[in-house]
């Protein structure tokens, strides 16, 4: 098949997109018309195994009595499992966790990131290396990251209440009470996270013309009438995208929660994708884990289709 | 007295600086220092700040509580294998987006676009129950291939062969290469930036990943680096801070030292992800 | 589905064989049948006819008593040239519990495993365990009786004792001492409260020294409702028994004391409470704690003082579950394995090893031979704290036989700790972890 495909053809055969208006094409043949399905096959079937397919399984699977150690006892239960789970306080709380999580987390994030753009968004070397420096967590492993503040947190020995009790403060509970367990976990994740988030948005300043600036300083434009007339709306796609994909990967946390609390104490810090981990993986009730996935996937859906509605109003595809 | 009003903003300037950078240095450092110190010196409140005596041997305690050598040697290979699959899968679906026009196109690409934003997170338990019906999960191809073929690899490199002038493919068409020939030979070797790119991403998002080896394996043979280090801290007997540290140590290591070397290709690799 | 399955395979084969893949993942393949190699039936079942039978053992405990379980293995090898086990270290209990149910269901279970006393009755009704009564042969009349609660699921013999425990008062006997206490510690909860306020020391507002700690776990909890009179389960396994006087009264003791400034409840989620407790007491910042019996050797060798153990103190009586793991088979091994399973399991819990390995955990022996052995009486009698558990035995109860359990003690728990926090009333908590219970219990 493959040596088909490298058989002698000739030159203008492959359909170029370029060339396709511009020149009369002789009669493509079989080969031509499906060398760029042959190509994009091998990659499709992945999706479609390991993305496609289990996207419409898992909604299947949210409509069943299932777990795991028992496949072949399937039972079909309707919408008993959505029905019971949004009944469940524990599930609520989950919920509640996870959104305040999410926007809590993007918002400092953020707002933080941006400020820190602002300000090193200069060419001087010596800002290239803060920028390196607050980046260089993002590529650090969320294990390290989480084990890490564990130990920065810890309420006897830890390194945050050492320096809190020397400046005369009374150390803080952080991973060990439901009222602060959360609020550790949103600061984790914004210390790793920061990072990235001021990358982007640097690159987002730089790609503001300058020649609006200059325009601007011609017109004795006070800094915060350029900043709020020129500078945020130049770098609202970024902003937007960035609130996104924030949003989208905050939703799903993990890492930090299965390593630092549990979803502890009482429930406090536990998320979404924990507690479908929970439920498949440890109580083997599959039908809640189901439809707590599909619940997660509606949202992250619904932040794609935002996201993608908004590219499509905003740019022309090329 | 202006100058001086300038220095000394510069001073403040400068020690802004500082601050930023200890917050998010000092943490690794703090790591650092307590893998060093011996457990009463961990103890000790208020702390200090460098060891009093090197503890080398808590790396090794870290090192030989499991079986490390394993999993180190199970990360690079599924980290490099993720990477050969997606370049393999990748090169051929890119070009077929960047350089021809068939129907279906925008369908198909969208479809890529879609698993570029959602996250393989949410559908851990219908693949995981689908590996385990071929019998795959607790092997190596659990964690393999599932990221056998990557939206993002896909989306960056169509744009980098979308960014190759038409001449430099007429040119080889003239020669009477066949189009699997210039794809490989020809575009591939023009991408090369982002290929460096996407492998250094690639690398370090499959090196640090502790959900999937979480999920998919339970027992050691396949457990990779981060799972070993994640399990140092069930310790009984109070948690040895000093060794978990030393093993974390460990993990960080090699993804430092490739962010020293290649630093700007890693900065352009998660800027990327942003157009 | 099957079908479906399989196709799935052939496709992605293809799909990777068409992009020439598989040149490029020739080492990938080679490692990864390396480490199926070990885990997969077929291996072990050609080793079967030529070679030792290969039999895998998960077990659950680390540090020094994960080595000991090493040993012990080793050991076993050794004298056993048809037989080779290899153990592998699962995590604590509740990650235990979870990897032998995943690796059931994908096909890689061990064939022996350690079992908390309280999963074997969901592992033992999802069908993974295999009934021991054919291996066992009226064997098992060998283990103390008090041990062997756990191990029964609908008349069916699933498990055999392996690290057993009860929890015990551990003393600080130079701190009591310096109070003017009985340095044997309190026998009933009165005396509990009336010796930690004695031990108490505070630092203006500040308490520097507590007088009590125990974690707020289900299993010193059952403990205290047992004191009580009462029992976590009705009879017939369905219903939660503790929105009343047996079940509030733990509850009441605690948070008392706690208000009081008597208790520390120490921070920190499942095992990470307990080993605060453990340093808090190695510390001597706090004077009396419940641990369990299998700490004793740790503790004992790191305390820096006279170290007492006792029975837990009693309400109306004295009452205690027992605890740790079973060793259990699992119902997929092949049959070569399961022999070569039941023979690891009988060895590693006869008495010429469980005295030494109650000698060096703090577990109790096994057998009632064990304990009547010279080797153990003369261990006895050099330091008696290790018999207070077998001691407290008299008092031991099962801990709670259903399937749903597991996920509803950790329920429980939860509840428990709401109530300690002050985020619920004691009746509300209780009423709550009965509403889930009953929910959970009739699955």
């Amino acid at each position: 098949m493959r040596k088909a495909a490298t058989a002698h053809e000739l030159p203008d055969t492959g359909q170029v997109r370029a060339q396709a208006a511009s020149r009369p094409t002789s009669r493509p043949d079989m080969m031509t018309r499906l060398r760029p399905y042959l190509y994009l096959t091998p990659a499709m079937i992945c999706f479609i195994l390991f993305f496609f397919y289990p996207i419409g399984s898992i909604i299947y699977l949210s409509f069943q009595d299932w777990s795991l150690i028992n496949l072949e006892a399937m039972e079909w239960v309707g919408l008993q499992n959505y029905t019971e789970l949004v009944a469940d306080q524990e599930f609520q709380q989950v919920l509640t966790n996870t959104l305040v999580f999410t926007f809590a987390t993007v918002g400092i994030s953020l707002a933080i990131s941006f400020l820190l753009a602002l300000w090193l968004n200069k060419k001087a070397k010596m800002y290239g290396i803060i920028q390196a420096t607050v980046f260089s967590p993002h590529i650090i492993s969320f294990v390290s990251v989480s084990m890490l503040w564990m130990w920065l947190m810890d309420p006897q020995f830890g390194l945050l209440n050492a320096v809190l009790e020397a400046v005369g403060l009374p150390g803080y509970t952080w991973l060990t009470d439901p009222s602060s367990a959360l609020l550790s976990l949103i600061l984790v994740n914004v210390w790793k996270g920061v990072g990235y988030n001021t990358l982007i948005f640097i690159a987002g300043l730089q790609s503001i013309p300058g020649d609006i600036y200059e325009a601007a300083a011609l017109d004795r434009s006070p800094w915060w009438r350029t900043l709020t007339r020129i500078t945020i709306p130049m770098l609202s796609p970024t902003m937007f995208f960035l609130f996104i994909i924030n949003m989208i990967s905050s939703s799903h946390a993990f890492d930090t929660i299965a390593i630092m609390t549990q979803g502890g104490p009482i429930n406090s810090s536990n998320m979404l994708v924990y507690y479908i981990y929970e439920q498949g993986m440890d109580y083997y009730n599959g039908g809640f884990a189901a439809a707590a996935s599909v619940i997660l996937l509606l949202i992250v859906g619904v932040l794609t289709a935002l996201y993608f509605l908004f590219m499509s109003k905003r740019v022309h595809y090329r | 007295m202006k100058r001086v009003g300038a220095i000394s903003l510069k001073t403040v300037e400068w020690a802004g600086l500082l601050v930023v950078a200890l917050l998010f240095v000092f943490p690794f450092l703090w790591m650092a220092s307590t893998a060093f110190k011996d457990m009463s010196e961990v103890r000790q409140f208020p702390p200090t700040l460098l060891p009093e005596t090197w503890e080398w041997g808590n790396f090794v305690q870290a090192w030989e509580s499991g079986p490390f050598l394993m999993f180190t040697v199970n990360s690079i290979v599924v980290a490099v294998a993720i990477l050969i699959l997606q370049f393999l899968t990748a090169v051929p679906a890119a070009y077929a987006f960047a350089r021809y026009q068939f129907p279906g196109r925008n369908l198909l690409f969208g479809l890529v676009l879609v698993a570029l934003m959602i996250p393989g997170y949410i559908i851990f338990l219908p693949i995981y129950v689908q590996l385990s019906g071929w019998g795959l999960v607790n092997t190596l191809w659990s964690l393999i291939l599932p990221y056998a073929a990557s939206a993002f690899g896909i989306f960056l490199l169509r744009q980098a062969f979308m960014q190759v002038p038409d001449e430099v493919i007429e040119a080889a068409r003239l020669d009477n290469a066949s189009e699997w020939k210039i794809m490989w030979t020809i575009m591939v070797p023009m991408a090369k930036p982002v290929l460096v790119t996407f492998g250094l991403f690639s690398f370090i998002y499959h090196w640090n990943d502790y959900f999937w080896p979480l999920i998919m394996t339970n027992s050691d043979e396949v457990r990779t680096l981060p799972v070993g280090i994640s399990s140092l801290r069930m310790s009984d007997g109070g948690t040895l801070w000093n060794v978990m540290m030393a093993g974390n140590m460990i993990l960080i290591l090699p993804i430092l030292v490739i962010f020293f070397v290649a630093q700007r290709h890693i900065i352009k690799a998660f800027v990327y992800q942003s157009k | 589905m099957k079908a479906m399955k399989k196709t799935g395979t052939i496709l992605c084969a293809l799909a990777l064989g068409l992009s020439g893949v598989l040149a490029g993942c020739g080492s990938t393949g080679k490692e990864q049948a390396a480490s199926t190699g070990n885990t997969t039936k077929p291996a072990t079942e050609t080793a079967a006819s030529n070679g030792p039978v290969e039999i895998d053992f998960w077990y659950a405990l680390g540090g020094v008593r994960g080595k000991t379980i090493e040993d012990m293995v080793k050991k076993f090898n050794e004298s056993h040239k048809d037989i080779k086990v290899k153990a592998a270290y699962q995590g604590a209990y509740q990650d235990n519990h979870s990897k032998v149910l995943a690796s059931v269901a994908a096909g890689n279970n061990p064939d022996v495993t350690m079992v908390e006393i309280a999963s074997i009755a969901a592992f033992a009704d999802a069908k993974v365990l295999e009934d021991l009564t054919p291996y066992s042969q009226g064997d098992e009349k060998k283990y103390i009786p008090g041990l062997m609660k756990n191990s029964y699921w609908k008349d069916k013999l699933y498990a055999v004792p392996f690290n057993r425990s009860t929890p015990l008062l551990y003393i600080n006997r130079d701190m009591l001492k310096a109070a003017g206490l009985d340095p044997n510690g309190p026998k009933s909860w009165d005396e509990l409260i009336s010796y930690s306020q004695k031990l108490v020391k505070k630092e203006g507002d500040k308490v520097t020294r507590y007088g009590f700690s125990t974690p707020v776990d289900i299993w010193f909890y059952e403990a205290l409702v047992f004191q009580s009179g009462g029992n976590i389960l009705s009879e017939d396994g369905k219903e939660l028994t503790l929105n009343n006087e047996s079940g509030k009264a733990p509850l009441e003791l605690w948070t008392k004391m706690v208000k009081e400034g008597l208790m520390k409840n120490p921070p920190g989620e499942n095992y990470n409470a307990w080993d605060v407790a453990e340093q808090d007491f190695l510390n001597q910042k706090v004077g009396m704690i419940f641990t369990t019996t299998g700490s004793l050797t740790e503790l004992k060798k790191n305390a820096k003082f006279d170290m007492g153990a006792a029975f837990l103190p009693a309400n109306k009586n004295f009452g205690t579950p027992t605890g740790g793991a079973n060793l259990v088979m699992l119902a997929k091994s092949s049959d070569a394995e399961k022999k070569a399973a039941w023979e690891f399991m009988k060895w590693m819990t006869d008495t010429e090893q469980t005295v030494p390995w109650s000698i060096a955990s703090g577990y109790m022996p096994v057998t009632t031979a064990a304990v009547d052995s010279p080797e153990m009486k003369a261990f006895y009698e050099k330091d008696p704290n290790f018999k207070v558990a077998v001691d407290q035995l008299q008092y031991g109860y099962p801990r709670p036989m259903a399937p749903g359990y597991k996920e509803l003690q950790d329920v429980i728990q939860k509840e428990l700790q709401r109530a300690m926090l002050g985020q619920a009333t004691i009746d509300e908590a209780l009423q709550n972890a009965t509403d889930k219970g009953s929910k959970l219990l009739k699955k």
